[in-house]
């Protein structure tokens, strides 16, 4: 079982959430190419790490929130705020640009 | 919300409540409105994961953005009426919508226990505290309102749940029952 981190909830059974996968930054669909397209709708990075990722609260709030989850040990943290000067620890292979605030 | 049509529950088979098992009871007559508004604002002055009553209506925050109001028709009506709410508040009345359980006694904490994953321990979810979780799979408001010095939870859900989710927690009062096994 995971116990994922709701910020209004608080720690809640993975089973009352609706994982919504890797959080990445949504290319402009008025400018992107199709190649940058395809690869932000399919091409997901799933390291061996710490990963951003999109839960849905769907049986307590309904709200979204972004959290990080170590995808080795499903440690879960909370994101740094965006413009965070702090860096991100990564893990093997992890892509730091890569869903980057 | 002036005229209404006739309620009907859609629990259709209400069972007895064996001899010391936690009551349960429908009751989903009870004039519901849910009250939405931005996250952060609090028309009702009613924070998440509390409650309040006032002249007979209870009012629960149930989510950042949304509360409910529970209580007789006329009550909830002049509650809202003498409340000044701006134009981004909206009030929706789901009493046809909502299905509204009441479990209490005793052990009534333990039963629901074993349909949902909440901590129900007095001092993660005392009197008053509201919270939201799957019952039985089904995604509920809870909401604790004691009565009588007894505790005693609120169940909302969808009301096409009605009668399934009314014989799952009829299933889990069972075995605190006092009274002998009938084969």
């Amino acid at each position: 079982m995971l116990l994922v981190p709701c910020p209004h909830c608080g720690p809640r059974n993975s089973a009352d959430m609706s994982y919504q996968g890797e959080a990445s930054s949504r290319p402009d669909p008025s400018s992107t190419t199709p190649t940058e397209w395809r690869e932000y709708l399919y091409m997901k990075h799933n390291p061996a790490g710490w990963l951003r990722e999109n839960w849905y609260c769907s049986s307590g709030c309904r709200r979204f929130f972004t959290v990080e989850r170590h995808t080795v040990t499903s440690e879960f943290r909370e994101p740094p705020l965006p413009g965070s000067k702090t860096p991100r620890p990564t893990g093997d292979g992890a892509d730091p640009a890569r869903g980057a605030p | 919300m002036a005229d209404q049509p006739q309620f009907r529950s859609s629990v259709t088979n209400p069972v007895a409540t064996p001899a010391g098992a936690p009551a349960l009871t429908d009751e989903s007559s009870l004039t519901k409105v849910s009250v939405r508004a931005r996250v952060g604002a609090s028309p009702l002055g009613v924070d998440f994961t509390r409650t309040d009553r006032r002249d007979g209506v209870l009012i629960a925050g149930i989510r950042p953005d949304e509360w409910l109001l529970l209580g007789a028709g006329a009550g909830v009506e002049a509650l809202l009426a003498g409340t000044e709410f701006d134009g981004s508040v909206n009030r929706i009345d789901v009493t046809h919508s909502r299905l509204c359980l009441r479990l209490s006694g005793v052990c009534s904490a333990s039963a629901l226990e074993k349909v949902c994953s909440l901590d129900f321990d007095d001092t993660m979810f005392p009197d008053g505290a509201t919270g939201s979780a799957s019952v039985a799979k089904v995604s509920s408001d809870l909401i604790r309102d004691d009565q009588d010095g007894e505790p005693s939870y609120l169940i909302l859900a969808d009301r096409s749940f009605g009668q399934y989710l009314y014989d799952a927690i009829h299933d889990t009062t069972t075995e605190f029952s006092s009274a002998w096994p009938s084969s």
